[in-house]
């Protein structure tokens, strides 16, 4: 017997002619929760959105409507590579995600209709050669995979409010081990000269680079270390299949998307040392509770076999996410790590890594990250106050 | 001069229980030149893509007409932020076939939906409740200020609120 339907989502879009050089596409896009609806213009010569218009049958929140006139952003944008990126920036942020949804499925539309009037598409499709065949029913396995992912959209930078040291804590060194500067990653929105100043303004003894999949030039980290006196060490966060890793002493240059399993090996064999970057990184209206999971359930995990220790103070996920991963390491024995995932100079410091020993180049850091004496710290809100 | 459609497409996502540890969502597409089905099966309590098949019936993108064996190694990875980034990853190196990832994507944004709407049916039906009720969400998930527009400065959800970051 079929089991009931817990959610269903469909969606609808038609593409006419308008005039000579102009597609209308409209779209419908109706679930269990939201129903809306979008019109939208586009050139048929060069596939810009000329105009867009939207609405609501059924919304969530009171203050959905809001979401109507933020379409507007989307005029002027080109059905060409990006334009995802483009419309999760101008529409999915500013005005809605269900919209941008529809929006890129009308655009998708569009394209292939443009293209079959432009005659560069076949007017029949063909269909799937014999061989074609459904896959995978009996596919399974065992390794799972922590989701991580593209930044959203970085918010405009904000000023950086004064603050002064309150009380540091003594002895050690206080570091923050996973920030993110522009452009080697490009959602930070943190310059590194303005990113180490306010590290060195709020009193940090160092921080870490930790751009996504960037091997940071030894020398032009040295440079930056002369030039601000300040400690800088180098690491990289690097995404797996079972999520993002925040690794040290590791200098290979690692693009794409690589198995957590070879990371591991390339790690260990630099004699490096591998840090799960906010591994319970979640949803935004429900929590690990709703789906039934358990500090004891997460341990399981195989991912955890593989790492060295695990960050439990991630500014981008919620406390609530952050006392999860705790749990989690403790169960493991594993040690803790801070670091404030920044992508703008504010961040800095958010959270931090404390060491009991000195720290003074990346061979102090990998033989302290080994030792294993070191402690989370939620640095700005503990150690920082306005003046 | 009457006004016909030229191109159309529909696309239908819909999430079952299988049973307690098991969901099943299937992706189902269909327009002017293309039909195709992805179906993914997940695991709880961590949202682990246990199984996926995937079938291209018609196209006129030549990649969408090979096999689809490539979809196996979105096995294993879980549901959940940043998603897209793994699949792209993973598959877009294997395939030019778009549109079969985002099928796969579809159906994972089904499966979080799935327990959005349970979230959902928890809000107030009173709409002053409702605010009181978000507002005290985002104070308590910081990370939903500026998500959106209904979550964006100027609602009323997020008054009084300090952005993030500013802390």
């Amino acid at each position: 017997m079929r089991s009931m339907l817990q959610y269903m989502r469909n969606k609808l879009v038609n593409i006419s002619r308008e005039d000579e050089n102009t597609l209308l596409a409209y779209g419908v896009l109706d679930d269990d929760l939201y129903s809306l609806w979008i019109k939208a213009t586009i050139s048929l010569s060069n596939l810009e959105i000329l105009s867009i218009e939207g609405g609501w049958n059924r919304f969530t929140t009171p203050e959905c409507w809001r979401a109507i006139a933020p379409l507007q952003e989307a005029v002027g944008l080109r059905i060409e590579p990006g334009m995802r990126q483009n419309i999760q920036k101008a529409v999915s942020r500013k005005a809605c995600r269900h919209f941008a949804n529809i929006l890129l499925e009308c655009c998708h539309t569009a394209k292939e209709a443009a293209a079959l009037m432009k005659g560069e598409r076949p007017e029949k499709a063909k269909d799937v050669p014999e061989r074609t065949k459904p896959v995978g029913e009996e596919a399974t396995k065992e390794i799972s995979a922590a989701p991580v992912g593209p930044r959203e959209g970085v918010a405009e930078r904000k000023k950086v409010k004064k603050r002064a040291v309150r009380t540091k804590p003594s002895g050690g060194t206080v570091i923050d081990l996973h920030v993110h500067t522009s452009p080697a990653s490009p959602c930070s929105s943190a310059p590194v000269d303005e990113l180490i100043e306010e590290a060195k303004r709020i009193g940090l003894d160092g921080i870490c680079l930790t751009d996504h999949n960037y091997v940071w030039d030894p020398e032009e980290v040295n440079d930056l270390r002369q030039k601000h006196g300040f400690l800088i060490l180098r690491g990289n966060e690097i995404t797996t299949n079972q999520g993002d890793m925040v690794v040290f002493g590791l200098d290979k240059d690692i693009k794409g998307i690589i198995k957590l399993e070879e990371l591991r090996e390339e790690v260990l064999n630099a004699g490096g040392f591998m840090v799960v970057a906010h591994p319970f990184r979640g949803f935004l209206v429900f929590n690990v509770g709703q789906i039934g999971l358990t500090p004891e359930k997460a341990m399981e995990r195989p991912l955890f076999q593989l790492v060295d220790a695990v960050e439990v103070m991630n500014s981008k996920v919620t406390e609530d996410e952050n006392d999860f991963a705790a749990k989690v390491a403790e169960g493991l024995g594993l040690p803790s790590t801070g670091g404030s995932d920044a992508h703008e100079v504010p961040e800095v410091g958010i959270y931090t890594t404390r060491f009991f020993a000195n720290i003074k180049d990346e061979k102090d850091l990998i033989k302290a990250l080994k030792s294993g004496n070191y402690e989370p710290l939620a640095y700005r809100s503990e150690y920082l106050e306005e003046i | 001069m009457p006004r016909i459609t030229c191109f159309s497409r529909n696309r239908s996502t819909s999430v079952e229980d299988v049973d307690d540890q098991t969901l099943r969502c299937t992706c189902r597409l269909q327009d002017t030149l293309m039909e195709a089905f992805v179906e993914i099966t997940v695991g709880l309590p961590d949202l682990e893509i246990t199984s996926v098949k995937g079938e291209v019936k018609q196209a006129n993108d030549a990649s969408c007409l090979e096999a689809t064996d490539f979809l196996q190694q979105a096995v294993g990875v879980r549901v959940g932020p940043g998603m897209q980034k793994i699949f792209e990853g993973l598959l877009g190196a294997a395939t030019d076939c778009k549109q079969l990832i985002f099928m796969l994507e579809e159906c994972c944004h089904g499966i979080i939906l799935r327990f959005t709407k349970d979230a959902v049916e928890k809000f107030p039906a009173d709409k002053e409740e409702a605010i009181t009720y978000l507002s005290n969400d985002v104070k308590k998930h910081i990370r939903l200020y500026n998500r959106c527009a209904a979550f964006g400065p100027g609602s009323r959800i997020v008054e009084g609120i300090e952005p993030p970051h500013s802390a």
